[in-house]
C-alpha cells in the first residue's frame, strides 16, 4: 500500500528503478545466448572477461565450515585446537588443505583461496546478513533471525542487469539463503527459487519448462487458444500506462523462453553426458552445481547454490570425513575444472564461502562453535589469480593476521569482477540513499 | 587562476582560457606529483610525450589529440572521470588545439598549487589556535604554539607568565620539540622547521623543503637528531631526520600516503612509529629508514600516539573516535581503549603506564584504564573549545592542554577542576560590519556545491573522514569540523586558496567528488573572504532563517511558457534575503513543467498540473504550475453529466479544469468483477454472475454493494490484510504467536467494521501481553519510541517521518524537534519481557505498560522533550497518566489535519487504484491532493458518520467515478491521476491466488492452513508458496509498512503458463474442468460456465465459437479441451486485471 515517489535528490524512485534495467533489453532471449556465446569467445581470445559479461557462481554453506578443516590447516596448534584431520599436499607447492577435499587440492592451482576475512558477528542472522550482503546489521539481530536490511549480491546483480528477456538475472537452489532477498530493490530482483531434487530422473525446472501432460504439441494449440480468447482491449497510448501491455511484453518473453529449444535444454540436466554427470557427483548437491554450469551457460547472471547444515556444535569431525564434505570436494572441483575446461572460468565468477568460520579450540562435544575472526573463502575464475593463497591467519589460527578483508572488501570484489561499481548509491524506500558498499575495496590479490 | 595571468597577454588566441580549462579540469590528477596514467599536463612537452596510452596533443589536429578527444560524452577514456565538461569549453579546447596548442604557462603555474611558491598572510587575530605544546625536559618551561608564534610560559613563576615570544614568518605552529639538555626548541610550520637557540632566543636553523604542515616533531632521546613528519592531502607524508645544530640532514623516507599527523619515538631511540590521514600507523626502523609494521584498523586520520615507557606497547587514536593500543612486538592489537564522542587529537600514557590520558575535539581531557573498553575513570572539566595537543608533567601531577581559543588549560592530575588558563584566549572581533555568517553564508555555499548531501560528505560516516550533516541540519558540529578538526587541516588562513576546503573541490588538489568549486565563482571567493576573515560563525545576533517563500505561488500559464521562480529566505530579525541562487528546484511532473537549477520554470506541452518544489537550508515552498487544456469543453457538457453522489461533482470539477471527460460507464458484468474483488477480493460464482446480468433492477448495483458488505467474513479478511500489510511485525523477529495475535485482532476489527478512531485508538494507546492483546503487538518490534512514531505517523497521519529522525526532512516543515516531540508521547512506555535476541519462534511473551517514567531526548541538544503533536498545542499531561491518551485524543478530533484524511486517502487509493494523495501516506505540501475538495469532502463524510469505514468504501463505490470503464476515450489516455476512468490493476497475490482457486475449483494448499482455507487468510507471510511468492508479498523479514510489488514481472507469466502444480489443480478430477468435462453439457454450455465463472461475462458468439472449437481440435477430448480453455482464460489479462 506504500510507494515511495521521490528519493532526497528529487528522482521519482520509478526512474530510478528503471536506469537499473539492462542493456539486453531489445534482445530476444535466442539473441541473448548468442550474445553470451560470443562473449565467452571474445573472453578466451582475449584471455579475460569484460566485467558485464561475467556471471558468478556462489555456493553458500549455511552455518559457517571450518578454516581448520578445508583451507587453512594447523598442524602445529595444540591438540585441542588442529583438530583430528591431516594436512595434505596441494598442486601448489607450500600450501596445505585438511586431508578431507583431496580433489580441491589437487586442482589448487586453479584458484585463490583467501584465509583472511573477518567480521564482529557470531549470529547466524547477523553473519548470514554480513556476507550476503556486504552489510552489517544495523542493529543486534539473534541467531535465528532471518532479516534484510540491505539488497542481496545476486539482487543487485539483477537490478543492475535487468531482468533479461525471459530468464531471471537471479537464481538459487533449492532455496534462498537468509539474506538472498532484494530488500528495497523490490520482488522483481529476488531470487528464483529453484527447487526439487535434481539428482531425480524427475527433476525439471519449475516453471521455465512445460509441464509433461502439455508438452508434445498441445502447448502450441493452448497458445493459439489463449491468443484468440485474449481479447481485453489494451491502450496503444503509451500515457494512459495500461498494465495489459507489459503484461503481454510478459507472456510473449515467457513463450520465448519456453519455445526455445537451446533455452529449454539449459535447464534440462539429463542432457548433460553421463560421466559429465558423474564427475559432479551423483548427488542433489553435485547435480545442483552442474545446473548452475548450464545456468550461466544459459545466461543467468547470478546463482546461488545453498547447501544447509554446516553447523557443527557436535561431532564436527565424524561429518567432515562424511559425505557432505565428499560432495562438496567432488562436485566444486568438478564446477572448477569443467568451466575451465569448456573456456568459462574466465567469465565465470565462483565462490563458495559461509556467513563465518569455526572456534579454535574444540568444544565438549567435538564441535565447533561461531568464530567470525577468520574465514577461509574460495575464489576462481574472471581474473582471479591461480594458484594463490591470500592473507594469513595468526600461528594457532585465531584471528586473521596478514592482509585482513572485511565482508565490505569482500563485497567490493564481487561487485567490481561484475561490473557493478561498489560504491554507487542506491536509495531506499523512504528516498534514503544507501551505499551499495560501504568503505570496502576490492582485494588487490583477486585481480592478475 | 590569479587575475594577474588573465591580464598577459595571450600567448595564443584562447590560450589563456584553455589553459585555465585545463589546469581547473585536469591538472590534480595529471600533475608532475600525481601523474595519472602516466600523464603530466603541466606543459607542453609533457603533453606532447604524453602518457600510458600515447600522445595528448597532437598541435593543430584536435581529432587526433587525445587530450580533446576525451573530453566529448561518451568518449573512452572519458574526462575528466567524474564529470561532463560543457559544450562551450569543449570547444575551446579543440579550436585550441586545432590552432597550435600554445600553453599558457603563467596559468598552469598558478593553478599547481602544491608546488608553486606561496606567500603566507599574518593569521587573522581571531583564528590564534594552540596546536602544539611541549614541556622543558627540566619541566620548568612550557612552549606553547600559539597561531604563527611560539609562547614560553614560566610554569615556576607564580603568574605562569610568559617570558619569551618567538615568531615566525606568518607560519602556523603545528608542532614543537625540546632537546634533551633544554637548550634548543624546535617549530614545524608550513613547509619549514625552524630552531631556535633558547639562551639567545635567536633562531639558528631554518629547515626548508618540507611538505605541507610539519604535522609533528620531536628529538631522538639522548641524540642531538630532530625527527619530523610532513605531507599534505595532495602528496605523500615523509618522515625526515636531520641533526642538530649543524642542520645536516639524515636518513628520510616516504613515510605515508598523506599527511603524516602524529610521530613518536621510542626511548631508545631505534624505532619511530607515525600515524597519517591515511588511517595507517606505521612503525619504522628509525636508522635504517626500514618499514617494520603497518597498522591496519583505524578508519580515519591518525592524530594521536604515545609509545608507553618500556616501548612495549604503542596507543593510537584519531578522528574515528577510537583508541587503540598495539603490542610492538606481535603487532597485532592488544587492548581497545574507550571510544571518545569526538575526534581524540592527542595522547599520553599515565600511571605507570597502566592508564591513559586523551584529548578531545569536545574540549574533554579523559583519564581511562587501558583495555576496558568504554571504561574512563575521570573526565576533567571541559576546557573552552576543541583541545588539540596534550602534555602531563614527568611528575605528572599537572595535565596541560592546547586549546582551540588561544590559551592553554592547567588541570591538577588529582582534581578535575581547571587549575589554570596560561595566555589570552583570541580576539573574536565581530564589529566588522561585513563579517560573514557560517549559518547564512558559508553552509547555503556548501549545500549549493553539494558537499553535504547524502551521497557525498553526509553519509553516516562522512567522505575521506570529513563528515558533514546532511542538508545542513546540525551547523554547529558543521563548523567544528570545517575549521577545528584534525588540528584545522581543513583550513590554512596564512593562505586561503590553499585551505583543503577550497583546494578540494576545485580540484587544485585531487578530489574524489570530482570539480564541485570554480575558482572563478563567486562561492569561491566567498570562503575565500570567509577565512580571511578569521573564519568567524557569524556576527553578534546573527539572525536565524524561519521561513522561504517562493513566488510567483500559483499560476496559470499557456503551453510553452517561461517563468523565472524567485525564492525569498525570511530571517527571525525580519529581514528577508534573496536566495534563488542558492536554492534547489524540482517538479513533480516534468511532462507538464520542468524546472531549471536557476529556478526557471518551462512549462511542456501537456495539460495539467505540476508542483514545483523550492528548496533552501531545510525550507521548502511549492509553485504550482496549472496548465489548461487547449480545448476546454463547455461548462453545459459537465452539468450535463450524471453524478451518483457528490464524489461526481467534484471529480467533473477537477476534469473541467483539464479538459478531459469521463469514460463512459462500466458494463454490469465488469462491475459486478470490480466490486468483487475490491469489496471482499473474492470472484463471484458463475451462478452469481447469471444472477446479477438478468436482474432488471435499477438499484441492482447499490444492492450488489450492500450485500458484499455484508458479508463480514469476506470484508474482514480482505481489509485486515491490507492492514496487515501495514503493521504486521516480522515474524521472524516477533515471533508467530505474536503475529497470529495481532492477525485475529485485526480481523476481528474489520469484520465488526469497529469504527475507525476506535481502532486506532486501541492501537495507539495499546498494552498488555503480545500474547493476548492484538494490537500490542504493533509495540513488539518497536520498541523505541522513534521506531513506533515513524511507524504510526505513516499509517494514521498519513506523514513520513522517518527523515525527521535524523536531520530536517528534505521536503517537508518537519524538524527534528517535530519527530521528538511526537515521540515524546511513547517516552513512558515499559515493557517486561525478554531481550533483543528472539529464538526462531519467538514464542517470548512480553508486557506494555504505561506510564512508566521514560523521556525521549532530543538527539542533538540533549533536551527531554514534551510531548507535542505535528502543528498541534503543547500538552501538559499529568505524569501518572498515559501520554498516549493525549495523542489518541488529537489524532480522533474531528479537526484533525491528518487523521481523517490520510485514511480517506488510503481508501480510495485501495479501491480507484491512486490516491489523491498519492502515494497514499506520503502527505507534504511538496506533494499535494490532485482534487484538494473532492478529498476534504471525503473526510467530512468519514468523519460524519461515526469514521465508519464501510461508509467510505460504499461510497466511493456507489459514485460514477467507481463505475467507469477503464477503456479511455479520445480525452483521458493520458489521465492517470485525476479519476476521469477507472485504473487497471492486478489484485493482490493472494485475491489472485483465490481466483486461480475459485476458476480451478481446487484450492491452492497453504502450509499450516485448514485444507479450504483461502489465501486472503493468510496469516504470516512465511507460508512457502511459489504463487504468492511470483505475484508478490510483504517481505517477511522486511519491516512493515510494506511494498508491494504491482508491476508485472516474466516470472509471473512462467508461472501461471507453466506451473506444474497449478497444472494438475486444472486437471484435478474434483475440479471445475472435470466436472464440465464429465456432465452432459455441449461445448458451448461449457465454454459459457468457464466464461462466468473467469470473467462474469457471457461470451460473444465470436469468442464461443473459438473456444468451442477446442473440443473438436484433432486428438482432443472433452477433459483436455475444459483444461485447455480453463488454462487460456486464467493466462489472460481479462482474468489476471481487475478492470
Amino acid at each position: 500500500m506504500s510507494e515511495p515517489l521521490y528519493n532526497c535528490e528529487g528522482t521519482p524512485r520509478r526512474d530510478f528503478l528503471k536506469l537499473g534495467l539492462g542493456a539486453f533489453m531489445g534482445l530476444g532471449f535466442v539473441d541473448l545466448l548468442r550474445s553470451r556465446a560470443h562473449a565467452a569467445e571474445a573472453a578466451r581470445a582475449a584471455g579475460g572477461a569484460s566485467p558485464s559479461k561475467v556471471n558468478c557462481i556462489l555456493l553458500w554453506l549455511d552455518g559457517g565450515p571450518s578454516h581448520y578443516e578445508t583451507f587453512d590447516p594447523k598442524p602445529d596448534a595444540p591438540t585441542d585446537i588442529r583438530g583430528e584431520l591431516k594436512p595434505i599436499k596441494t598442486a601448489v607447492p607450500g600450501t596445505c588443505f585438511a586431508e578431507v577435499i583431496p580433489r580441491l587440492a589437487g586442482i589448487a592451482d586453479k584458484f585463490t583461496v583467501i584465509r583472511s576475512v573477518c567480521h564482529h558477528d557470531p549470529n547466524h542472522g547477523g553473519g548470514n546478513h554480513y556476507m550476503m550482503t556486504g552489510a552489517p546489521t544495523p542493529v543486534p539481530v539473534g541467531c535465528g533471525a532471518f532479516v534484510t536490511f540491505h539488497p542481496s549480491y545476486g539482487s543487485v546483480v539483477s537490478w543492475s542487469r535487468g531482468v533479461t528477456n525471459g530468464m531471471p538475472a537471479y537464481m538459487t537452489m533449492p532455496e534462498m539463503s537468509r539474506s538472498g532477498g532484494p530488500n528495497f530493490l523490490g520482488a522483481k530482483h529476488a531470487p528464483f527459487v529453484v527447487d526439487g531434487y535434481p539428482n531425480s530422473p524427475a527433476f525439471r525446472v519449475r516453471d521455465v519448462t512445460l509441464p509433461k501432460e502439455i508438452a508434445g504439441g498441445r502447448e502450441v494449440s493452448r497458445r493459439k487458444l489463449r491468443e484468440s480468447l485474449d481479447r481485453l482491449s489494451r491502450s496503444a497510448d503509451a500515457a494512459a500506462q495500461d498494465p495489459a501491455c507489459g503484461f503481454d511484453s510478459h507472456y510473449q518473453q515467457a513463450f520465448d523462453l519456453v519455445s526455445s529449444k537451446q533455452a529449454q535444454e539449459a535447464f534440462d540436466i539429463s542432457k548433460e553426458p553421463e560421466a559429465v554427470r558423474a564427475m559432479y557427483g551423483r548427488n542433489d548437491f553435485g547435480q545442483r552445481l552442474l545446473l548452475a554450469r548450464r545456468l550461466v551457460e544459459a545466461g543467468v547472471s547470478f546463482v546461488t547454490c545453498y547447501s544447509g547444515g554446516w553447523d557443527h556444535h557436535t561431532n564436527l569431525f565424524k561429518s567432515y570425513k562424511g559425505n557432505k564434505v565428499g560432495d562438496l570436494d567432488k562436485g566444486l572441483s568438478a564446477l572448477i575444472v569443467d568451466l575451465d575446461r569448456r573456456g568459462l572460468l574466465e567469465s565465470t565468477l565462483v565462490f563458495c564461502l559461509g556467513e563465518f568460520s569455526r572456534t579454535p579450540k574444540i568444544n565438549k562435544d567435538g564441535g565447533r562453535d561461531h568464530w567470525p575472526h577468520a574465514m577461509s573463502i574460495l575464489a576462481a575464475g574472471a581474473g582471479v589469480p591461480r594458484g594463490h593463497v591470500i592473507g594469513a591467519t595468526d600461528a594457532k589460527g585465531y584471528y586473521a593476521s596478514e592482509n585482513v578483508h572485511s565482508p565490505e572488501d569482500f563485497a567490493a570484489t564481487l561487485y567490481t569482477k561484475m561490473g557493478v561499481d561498489p560504491t554507487q548509491h542506491l536509495h531506499a524506500n523512504a528516498g534514503r540513499p544507501v551505499q551499495l558498499v560501504a568503505g570496502g575495496r576490492p582485494i588487490p590479490g583477486l585481480f592478475a | 587562476m590569479s587575475a594577474a595571468a588573465v591580464a598577459r597577454a595571450d600567448p595564443q588566441p584562447g590560450a589563456s582560457q584553455a589553459s585555465q580549462i585545463l589546469a581547473e579540469n585536469c591538472l590534480a590528477c595529471h600533475s608532475p606529483a600525481k601523474h595519472k596514467g602516466e600523464l603530466v599536463l603541466s606543459s607542453r612537452d609533457s603533453a606532447l610525450k604524453g602518457g600510458k596510452n600515447g600522445p595528448a596533443l597532437v598541435p593543430g589536429k584536435a581529432a587526433d589529440s587525445l587530450l580533446a578527444r576525451a573530453l566529448a560524452p561518451g568518449a573512452e577514456p572519458h574526462m575528466p572521470p567524474k564529470g561532463q565538461l560543457s559544450d562551450a569549453d569543449i570547444a575551446t579546447v579543440r579550436a585550441w588545439v586545432d590552432s597550435g596548442a600554445a600553453w599558457d604557462d603563467a596559468v598552469f603555474a598558478a593553478a599547481s598549487q602544491s608546488e608553486g611558491p606561496v606567500t603566507l598572510r599574518a593569521l587573522p587575530a581571531a583564528y590564534q589556535p594552540v596546536l602544539a605544546i611541549a614541556l622543558s625536559p627540566d619541566q620548568k618551561r612550557l612552549a606553547a604554539g600559539r597561531g604563527a608564534e611560539v609562547l614560553l610560559f614560566d610554569l615556576q613563576a607564580p603568574e605562569r607568565a610568559v617570558i619569551m615570544r618567538l615568531t615566525t614568518a606568518n607560519e602556523p605552529v603545528y608542532s614543537l620539540a625540546w632537546s634533551a639538555d633544554g637548550k634548543w626548541l624546535a617549530a614545524g610550520g608550513y613547509r619549514k622547521v625552524r630552531v631556535w637557540d633558547l639562551q639567545s632566543a635567536n633562531p639558528v636553523l631554518e629547515l626548508a623543503g618540507l611538505n605541507g604542515r610539519v604535522g609533528a616533531l620531536t628529538f631522538v632521546p639522548g641524540m642531538p637528531v630532530l625527527v619530523a613528519g610532513d605531507g599534505d592531502s595532495a602528496s605523500d607524508g615523509k618522515v625526515r631526520q636531520w641533526h642538530v645544530p649543524d642542520g645536516t640532514a639524515l636518513a628520510g623516507w616516504r613515510a605515508h600516503a598523506d599527511a603524516i599527523l602524529s610521530l613518536q619515538v621510542s626511548g631508545d631511540g631505534k624505532t619511530i612509529v607515525t600515524g597519517g590521514a591515511d588511517k595507517r600507523v606505521n612503525v619504522w626502523d628509525r636508522e635504517k629508514g626500514t618499514s617494520i609494521a603497518s597498522l591496519e584498523g583505524h578508519a580515519a586520520h591518525v592524530t594521536a600516539l604515545a609509545i608507553n615507557a618500556d616501548a612495549t606497547k604503542v596507543a593510537s587514536a584519531g578522528a574515528d573516535k577510537e583508541v587503540k593500543v598495539w603490542d610492538l612486538k606481535t603487532k597485532e592489537k592488544v587492548a581497545s581503549g574507550p571510544n571518545h564522542p569526538a575526534g581524540v587529537t592527542a595522547l599520553a600514557w599515565a600511571e605507570g603506564g597502566k592508564k591513559l590520558l586523551s584529548a578531545s575535539e569536545d574540549g574533554i581531557v579523559r583519564l581511562s584504564a587501558v583495555g576496558t573498553e568504554g571504561n574512563v575513570e575521570k573526565a576533567f572539566a571541559p576546557s573552552g573549545d576543541v583541545l588539540h595537543c596534550l602534555a602531563i608533567s614527568a611528575d605528572g601531577k599537572t595535565i596541560y592542554g592546547g586549546c582551540q581559543d588561544g590559551q592553554v588549560y592547567a588541570w591538577p592530575a588529582a582534581g578535575s577542576a581547571v587549575e589554570k588558563k596560561l595566555g589570552t584566549a583570541a580576539a573574536i572581533d565581530n564589529a566588522a560590519k561585513d563579517t560573514l555568517s557560517f549559518p547564512n553564508d558559508v553552509l547555503p555555499a556548501l549545500s549549493r556545491a553539494g558537499c553535504n548531501a547524502g551521497v557525498c560528505h553526509a553519509k553516516p560516516a562522512g567522505q575521506a573522514g570529513f563528515k558533514l550533516s546532511v542538508f545542513a541540519y546540525d551547523p554547529r558540529s558543521d563548523y567544528r569540523a570545517i575549521v577545528k578538526e584534525v588540528r584545522g587541516r581543513r583550513v590554512f588562513p596564512a593562505s586561503p586558496e590553499h585551505s583543503l576546503l577550497l583546494a578540494k573541490p576545485s580540484m587544485s588538489v585531487e578530489h574524489g567528488g570530482g570539480l564541485r568549486l570554480k575558482r572563478s565563482s563567486d562561492t569561491y571567493k566567498l570562503l575565500v573572504r570567509w577565512i580571511e576573515q578569521g573564519m568567524p560563525y557569524g556576527p553578534p545576533n546573527d539572525p536565524t532563517l524561519v521561513a522561504v517563500e517562493v513566488s510567483p505561488r500559483e499560476q496559470r500559464y499557456p503551453k510553452k511558457a517561461r517563468q523565472p521562480l524567485a525564492l525569498r529566505g525570511k530571517y527571525s530579525d525580519g529581514s528577508t534575503r534573496e536566495v534563488t541562487n542558492l536554492a534547489d528546484f524540482s517538479s513533480n511532473e516534468k511532462s507538464v513543467a520542468t524546472v531549471d537549477e536557476t529556478g526557471v520554470v518551462v512549462v511542456g506541452d501537456t495539460p495539467g498540473e505540476a508542483v514545483v518544489l523550492a528548496r533552501y537550508m531545510g525550507m521548502v515552498d511549492v509553485s504550482r504550475v496549472t496548465v489548461p487544456a487547449d480545448s476546454v469543453l463547455p461548462d453545459s457538457f459537465y452539468a450535463s453529466l450524471p453524478t451518483n453522489n457528490y464524489i461526481d461533482r467534484l471529480v467533473y470539477d477537477r476534469l473541467k479544469t483539464l479538459g478531459l471527460s469521463p469514460s463512459e460507464l462500466c458494463t454490469d458484468a465488469e462491475f459486478l468483477r470490480r466490486a468483487s474483488l475490491d469489496a471482499i477480493g473474492v470472484l463471484p460464482t458463475p451462478e452469481q454472475a447469471r444472477g446479477f446480468l438478468a436482474d432488471p433492477d435499477p438499484q441492482k448495483r447499490n444492492k450488489l454493494i450492500d450485500r458484499l458488505l455484508e458479508n463480514s467474513g469476506a470484508y474482514g479478511d480482505h481489509w485486515a490484510g491490507k492492514w496487515a500489510d501495514l503493521l504486521r511485525p516480522n515474524p521472524f523477529r516477533a515471533g508467530v504467536k505474536s503475529v497470529y495475535v495481532l492477525d485475529q485482532w485485526l480481523r476481528e476489527s474489520f469484520r465488526q467494521n469497529k469504527p475507525f478512531d476506535q481502532f486506532a485508538r486501541e492501537i495507539v494507546t495499546a498494552r498488555g501481553s503480545t500474547h493476548r492483546d492484538g494490537p500490542v503487538v504493533v509495540f513488539r518490534d518497536r520498541r523505541e519510541p522513534p521506531d513506533i512514531t515513524t511507524l504510526l505517523s505513516q499509517v494514521f497521519l498519513g506523514v513520513r517521518m522517518e527523515c525527521a529522525k535524523c536531520h530536517h526532512h528534505p521536503n517537508e516543515k518537519w524538524s527534528q524537534e517535530d519527530f521528538y516531540q511526537l515521540a515524546a508521547y511513547f517516552g513512558p512506555l515499559k515493557r517486561k519481557g525478554q531481550g533483543i535476541s528472539a529464538p526462531i519462534s519467538g514464542e517470548a511473551e512480553f508486557v506494555w505498560f504505561a506510564p512508566g517514567g521514560g523521556e525521549v531526548k532530543h538527539p542533538l541538544t540533549g533536551a527531554v522533550m514534551k510531548p507535542k503533536a505535528l502543528d498541534g498545542p503543547a500538552e501538559s499531561i499529568d505524569p501518572k497518566r498515559d501520554p498516549r491518551e493525549a495523542l489518541a485524543a488529537w489524532m480522533t478530533r474531528p479537526d484533525n489535519p491528518f487523521f481523517a484524511r490520510a485514511t480517506v486517502n488510503r481508501v480510495w487509493g485501495e479501491l480507484m487504484g491512486r490516491g489523491v494523495v498519492h502515494p497514499v501516506d506520503d502527505f507534504r505540501a511538496s506533494n499535494p491532493p490532485t482534487n484538494g475538495p473532492l478529498l476534504d469532502a471525503l473526510a467530512k463524510d468519514f468523519v460524519d458518520h461515526g469514521y465508519d469505514l464501510k461508509h467510505v468504501v460504499r461510497t466511493i463505490m456507489r459514485s460514477r467515478t467507481y463505475q467507469l470503464s477503464s477503456v479511455p476515450n479520445a480525452t483521458n489516455a493520458a489521465d492517470t491521476r485525476n479519476f476521469s476512468r477507472w485504473y487497471r490493476r492486478r489484485p493482490s497475490g493472494e485475491v489472485l491466488m483465490d481466483a486461480v482457486s475459485e476458476v480451478t475449483g481446487v484450492r491452492e494448499k497453504l502450509q499450516g492452513m485448514p485444507p479450504d482455507a483461502p489465501g486472503v487468510r493468510a496469516w504470516n507471510y512465511r507460508i512457502d508458496s511459489d504463487f504468492l511468492d511470483a505475484f508478490s508479498r510483504p517481505n517477511a523479514s522486511a519491516d512493515p509498512p510494506c511494498e508491494r510489488e504491482a508491476e508485472g514481472t516474466v516470472v509471473q507469466a512462467l508461472h501461471l503458463m507453466n506451473s506444474e502444480a497449478l497444472s494438475k489443480r486444472i486437471a484435478d478430477p474434483a475440479g471445475r474442468a472435470a466436472a464440465l468435462a464429465k456432465s452432459d453439457k455441449p461445448p458451448g454450455e461449457v465454454v459459457t460456465e468457464l466464461y462466468l465463472a473467469a470473467y462474469c461475462r457471457f461470451p460473444t458468439a465470436e469468442e464461443l465459437s473459438l473456444a468451442a472449437g477446442a473440443f473438436s481440435a484433432p486428438g482432443a477430448t472433452r477433459q483436455s479441451a475444459t483444461e485447455d480453455v480453463v488454462w487460456a482464460l486464467i493466462n489472460s489479462a481479462e482474468f489476471v486485471f481487475n478492470h
